[in-house]
């Protein structure tokens, strides 16, 4: 080798290397666009599934990676927001009226804000609502109804109780207990609850939907698409009843989509969830009508569906899906509010809360003279008021209570229809004041002027300890029945090839 | 020329070779990146640049579809005009930050005009439609900066279609790749046909 280098050589070694590295670069590009051929290799690839109901979510994993990704997020619970995050929050600790107003029902054992889909099966079984059927000779104290809406398990079994090839039996489903399902429902809510697994297609998986509408003279088969964004939400999250006697489902949507019409169904047929053990009041307990308040506010009013918000669009490698990790919109404003609304984040955020805080402000007062009403009228009935002189306070119990839980039984409610719900509690404070200034004359007249004494409700555990709640005893037979009692579920499921192995 | 002398005389001439590689290697890459890039096309004002990422693919349809589409690019509204300096300086810092957010895979679900990106868009508004709003009626007569400070609205506050429509997401026109201008393929005919023989 020359120990001098010259010049030409030197712009060559240059150049050269130059040149090199830019065709190498191109080859290197035209391998990547090969390497993304892999994508579509992957995204033109589907199980075909030959069952509209594929009660495994796992089964779709391969197939929607996007949609199965985000739907297992559903399993985060760090998102925390002013009202209603994605953690699990004792209510009645924070509010122990709430153990007042549902006295005599198993609310007052247990009721905590809402997780994502994946906790549903996992909270229904921990929560004392659900009871200890199989501790100490414990029979089942729900329906096997209550599984209704936890899982794909449950079209799946209503045609295993039909004829098991297309015809569905609710009936039969409704008829059991809950315990005697325990080993069928394992699958939480997920894919073949909205979805048709064949073709993907949306589509409301449980019957009432279809019962109800078909009572009201709609069809769900014609409803349009944006419609279907939000029905698949709708078959879940609405108010609902069990008829007595057969625990089959229905909704009270015969007289139209309202309050009021609701309670004008009810009221026809004699209806009452419990009778109030304190003011003996026949109470109706509202289910979560949140389909219902939603369209009772602006944005429902507009058409926009659940999923618009709680459901939005994204675009990720060029690919549009649906994001399935359903959450509070107030998660994600960026693909949520903005899509439509042009102000910053931070502003909306606070749109929100506003909204969230002006109806918490009214539902505190609601709560409030509602559980003083029911304790007064307690202490009525114990002085001599005779059943006549209730009636009317009873009458104005139930429409106060009635209001308030429809109003704060559905968690979006304060932001899905603010002006609804401050109608619906400044109502239950109307009706509960009402109620109060009747009992007061009913009490003038058996000979008793001046306060009613109020006993002490300040925590869930001395209002738990005034209805007679023995919290301890019914934790202890809990504790119990989930060691002992769910994973003899899990085996036989998973013994069955019915719940798949992590 | 001497100062250059003095430094190649520092190095042995295995180390020239090496360093003239190295140099090679480093100008190639660069090279690549701005072709890959195509830098070229982000000299002129061709709305079809701007589609080079093809995240503005809903950007470029709602504007190509709108009124400001027949006689308005992307530049005039998104880059200033007051001079030369201005417009190329703005235009390489926010086409920077593009890139960076772009290759990092950290753009919003809506993209939105950052503080400095809105002035610069009201400020081209009140430039092109002046006479209509000055001389026939009384309105734009404040600039962004004075709308702020005063708290008073900007245009898009009213004209809340103008020009990329009532919605704002990279989901919001799906199908629109079809009739963008979306970029070819990198890899020049000549290498394709080489490889494909």
């Amino acid at each position: 080798m020359a120990k001098q280098l010259k010049k030409w050589q030197g712009w060559l070694l240059f150049g050269g290397s130059m040149v090199v590295v830019f065709i190498l670069g191109l080859l290197v590009s035209s391998l990547m666009e090969r390497r993304a051929e892999v994508v579509s290799v992957f995204n033109n690839k589907r199980t075909v599934f030959e069952d509209a109901i594929v009660a495994q979510n796992e089964k779709f994993k391969a197939d929607y990676p996007r949609e199965y990704n985000t739907w297992s997020m559903t399993e985060d619970t760090s998102f925390e927001s002013k009202y209603n995050g994605s953690e699990e929050v004792d209510v009645l600790e924070q509010r122990p009226e709430m153990v007042i107003l549902w006295a005599g029902y198993a609310f007052s054992r247990h009721y905590n804000t809402p997780r994502g889909h994946k906790h549903a099966l996992e909270d229904m079984r921990k929560i004392l609502r659900t009871g200890n059927p199989g501790i100490d000779g414990d029979a089942d104290m729900q329906p096997a109804t209550c599984w209704t809406c936890k899982g794909p398990d449950v079209p799946r079994m209503m045609r295993e109780l039909g004829n098991g090839v297309d015809q569905f039996e609710p009936g039969n489903f409704y008829h059991k207990r809950w315990s005697e399902l325990g080993a069928e429902e394992v699958n939480t809510i997920g894919c073949s609850d909205c979805h048709d697994a064949r073709t993907m297609e949306l589509r409301p998986a449980r019957p009432a939907l279809y019962e109800a509408w078909e009572r009201a003279g709609k069809d769900v088969n014609k409803a349009t698409h944006q419609e279907m964004r939000s029905l698949v939400c709708a078959q879940c999250h609405t108010e609902y009843y069990f008829v007595k006697g057969t625990d089959y489902l229905m909704f009270p949507q015969d007289k139209g989509m309202t309050l009021e019409d609701a309670e004008a169904y009810y009221d026809e047929i004699g209806f009452y969830d419990y009778i109030h053990p304190l003011s003996k009041t026949p109470i109706l307990k509202a289910q979560h009508p949140g389909y219902e308040v939603a369209l009772q506010g602006i944005h429902g009013q507009r058409g926009v569906s659940c999923a618009d918000c709680h459901m939005p669009y994204m675009s990720e490698g060029g690919v549009k899906f649906t994001d399935h990790h359903i959450m509070s919109p107030l998660a994600n404003i960026d693909r949520t509010c903005q899509t439509c609304h042009r102000q910053d984040a931070e502003t909306l955020r606070q749109n929100v809360y506003e909204r969230q805080d002006k109806c918490t402000e009214i539902r505190n007062r609601a709560e409030k003279e509602l559980a003083t009403a029911h304790i007064e009228a307690k202490f009525a009935i114990d002085n001599g008021a005779t059943d006549a002189e209730m009636k009317p306070i009873q009458d104005l119990l139930r429409k106060s209570q009635w209001r308030w839980d429809y109003a704060i039984a559905s968690h979006g409610a304060t932001f899905h229809a603010p002006q609804e719900v401050t109608r619906l509690l400044s109502l239950s404070v109307d009706f509960a004041q009402q109620a109060r200034l009747a009992i007061a004359k009913v009490c003038a007249k058996h000979g008793f002027i001046g306060d009613i004494p109020m006993p002490d409700i300040s925590t869930k555990a001395k209002a738990q300890q005034y209805i007679g709640l023995d919290m301890p005893k019914l934790q202890d037979k809990k504790d119990r029945f989930l060691q002992e009692v769910v994973p003899t579920w899990l085996e036989e499921a998973k013994a069955k090839g019915k719940l798949l192995e992590e | 020329m001497k100062a250059l002398g003095k430094i190649t005389n520092l190095f042995s001439c295995r180390q020239k070779i090496f360093l003239l590689v190295v140099a090679g290697v480093i100008c190639g890459l660069g090279g690549l990146f701005l072709y890959l890039l195509r830098a070229h096309t982000y000299i002129a004002d061709d709305p079809s640049a701007c589609v080079n990422c093809h995240i503005m693919t809903p950007y470029y349809a709602t504007w190509s579809h709108s009124s400001h589409g027949r006689d308005a690019t992307c530049n005039d509204c998104h880059v200033p005009h007051q001079n030369l300096a201005m417009k190329y300086g703005f235009k390489a810092m926010d086409g920077l930050k593009h890139v960076a957010y772009f290759v990092t895979h950290s753009e919003r679900q809506a993209i939105m005009a950052e503080e400095m990106s809105a002035e610069v868009i009201m400020d081209n508004c009140i430039r092109c439609h002046r006479q209509l709003n000055q001389e026939f009626v009384k309105t734009g007569r404040m600039g962004y900066s004075e709308q702020m400070r005063e708290g008073g609205k900007v245009c898009w506050d009213c004209h809340r279609n103008v020009p990329h429509g009532g919605m704002n997401s990279l989901s919001s026109t799906p199908n629109a790749e079809g009739v963008t201008p979306l970029p070819p393929s990198p890899v020049p005919n000549w290498l394709q046909n080489l490889m494909n023989k």
